[in-house]
């Protein structure tokens, strides 16, 4: 099993100079087995890119497992961009918490509603499927085992264990640490003082998160937030590398992915955040590496010392698909 | 009056080497007039840009006032809002003018954006600054602070989108973009009338010339649509606009110097970066 990181993005997309080399597109990671079956998690604008490369490899109309974290724009919005949805033939499963009292196919309809874009997922050529997914209750997915963890972030989030080929990686993001504040159904203006029954549940929350990563190879973590900037902001649901690392130490596991970057990270800071964690990880017997567009990784096998973040040849997994004119309206 | 684009990019914003030169954030304009009031037209995520710089002046202090008018609602047009900085300050004054979608309001679809599945933002309501939502009615004339406003309709694929003839200073801007005419050879006259002796026309040129038959339809234009309108409004320049999410900074070049090469009417591409002077 492989990983390939499409977007690494958090908020919203950063094109520009200050972001080339990490890339500026928002969530989405490939999984891929040994064998080429795919499963996607998340769909944010990184999904452009991938759907293009998709489409340009399959010689017939695919069937696509898009698993996503919660239905935040960042993880969302490139579904209506995903080329292989005006392909005739195609099905499309989406696996998701129902969150916010909407079904899940009113939530991801709403995205395409004639006020936001020209074209309702509706009704385009491809087959929708949606599955509710519930933590801690595992499915399958082709041969991928899959399992639904709980997180916190507002209105709730899911990360989700892959176990494959005899391996197993964690996508964990979006989520709070699990100390300071309880993301509930309701508008956090700031962090709320938690009660006995609050903290009781950030413990079990943490707890089975630990316990779900037990054996887990590698984990990407939402670490959007320095140390810093989660000092301003500890009710945004988001995490630190250092809140990914005590979690990770806590699971044994071997590698951390920091992933999620802040939009406000420029490739010089992210340089700096990726030297300082690979240090502290080493410390504590975590290989931690920082996420990138195009960066892809053997889950269970040693990381390939070539991967850096460097500028990409047009046509890499970050360049957006340049070649590929995509179908459908845009 | 001076300009500056902050956003050039239609539908998708592009992050990578090759849309450095005009930019791949989504569509956001900002005019200055020469008392320094300010207007923006449309919220994609160009405008997060301009957000962080407004902060360091009196939007910072929360005494900043803004007028930003949106030529409609799809996400490329919007999805800039919930990341605006000034909205999150108190005491900034913020005025949201739009058409209503068809079948709904402009705020519900702003709500709606902002509705606790998609953004933690939960409703209009718990932004800081004063935010007011104006539904404009394409036709009218909006005077605003240090500008003048007139609008009118232009077809978008199945829906309408409003345009913008700005004037300050004596100067004026046209705002055409997400339009598609039933014929690019004969351009909407309502179109033309907007853009007559203008200073500068903003168009959508979506598509180069030779893509457009694939992707008529669409709602949106090919690069010569520009210069017919320009050619017979008398306007004095060109920029394209709203430019493909597959457009590399050479395919935009490329597109410029044959647009270029068919008109006498000064062409440019629409490209993130400094202020132009009008």
């Amino acid at each position: 099993m492989q990983i390939t990181f499409w977007g690494v993005r958090g908020s919203y997309p950063v094109p520009g100079a200050a972001t080339v080399r990490y890339g500026g597109q928002t969530s989405c990671v490939e999984a891929r087995s040994a064998s080429g079956e795919t499963v996607i998690v998340d769909a944010g604008t990184g999904l452009r890119a991938l759907g293009n490369k998709l489409l340009r490899a399959a010689t017939a109309p695919g069937h696509y497992h898009i698993l996503l974290s919660h239905v935040h724009w960042d993880h969302i919005q490139g579904l209506p961009f995903f080329s292989p949805v005006y392909v005739a033939g195609t099905r499309i499963s989406i696996y998701g918490l129902l969150t916010a009292a909407d079904e899940l196919h009113q939530v991801i309809g709403g995205i395409t509603r004639h006020e936001f874009f020209p074209m309702a997922l509706e009704s385009v050529p491809a087959q929708f499927e949606f599955h509710e997914v519930n933590p801690g209750i595992e499915f399958e997915v082709g041969s991928f085992r899959v399992m639904p963890i709980a997180l916190n972030h507002p209105f709730g989030s899911v990360g989700y264990r892959l176990d494959c080929d005899g391996t197993a990686w964690a996508y964990i993001s979006d989520t709070a640490p699990f100390d300071q504040v309880l993301h509930k159904q309701h508008f956090l203006k700031g962090p709320e003082p938690l009660s006995q029954v609050d903290r009781s549940a950030l413990s079990v929350m943490r707890e089975a998160l630990i316990q779900k990563l037990a054996g887990v190879d590698t984990v990407v973590y939402d670490t959007h937030f320095t140390p810093d900037e989660y000092e301003r902001f500890p009710h945004y649901g988001h995490s630190t590398p250092d809140q990914a690392l005590e979690v990770c130490v806590a699971a044994k596991v071997r590698r951390l992915v920091l992933y999620h970057h802040a939009p406000s990270h420029s490739d010089e800071q992210m340089d700096r955040i990726a030297a300082e964690y690979l240090a502290k990880g080493a410390l504590v017997g975590i290989e931690v590496l920082t996420s990138f567009e195009g960066m892809t990784l053997p889950i269970g096998a040693a990381t390939d010392a070539g991967a850096k973040p460097v500028d990409r040849p047009p046509g890499g997994a970050g360049a957006g698909g340049r070649e590929e004119a995509g179908k459908g309206p845009s | 009056m001076k300009i500056r684009f902050w956003g050039t990019r239609g539908s998708f914003a592009m992050s990578g080497r090759e849309f450095l030169r005009y930019g791949g954030n989504t569509t956001s304009v900002e005019l200055v007039n020469a008392a320094g009031q300010r207007l923006l037209i449309d919220l994609g995520t160009g405008a997060t840009e301009l957000g962080k710089q407004l902060m360091a002046g009196e939007f910072g202090k929360g005494q900043g006032t803004l007028p930003i008018l949106l030529s409609h609602t799809h996400l490329d047009h919007i999805q800039g809002l919930p990341f605006f900085t000034p909205f999150f300050i108190k005491g900034n004054q913020i005025r949201i003018l739009g058409a209503a979608p068809s079948m709904t309001s402009l705020e519900s679809t702003l709500q709606n954006q902002l509705a606790p599945h998609y953004s933690p933002l939960n409703g209009l309501e718990n932004l800081a600054a004063g935010v007011s939502i104006d539904t404009i009615t394409p036709g009218e004339t909006i005077t605003l602070p240090g500008f003048e406003v007139r609008t009118a309709a232009v077809p978008h694929g199945s829906m309408w989108t409003t345009a913008f003839r700005i004037t300050a200073d004596g100067k004026t801007v046209t705002y055409l973009s997400d339009v598609e005419y039933a014929s690019v050879d004969e351009p909407l006259e309502v179109a033309v009338e907007l853009a007559r002796d203008a200073d500068l026309l903003i168009h959508d040129a979506m598509h180069a010339d030779h893509d457009y038959d694939l992707r008529r339809g669409w709602g949106h234009s090919p690069a010569r649509a520009g210069v017919i309108v320009a050619e017979r409004a008398g306007a004095k320049k060109l920029a394209l606009f709203h430019h493909s999410p597959d457009a590399t900074d050479e395919m935009i070049d490329e597109v410029v110097a044959r647009t270029a090469a068919r008109t006498s009417v000064p062409v440019f591409a629409a490209a993130e970066g400094e202020y132009l002077e009008i």
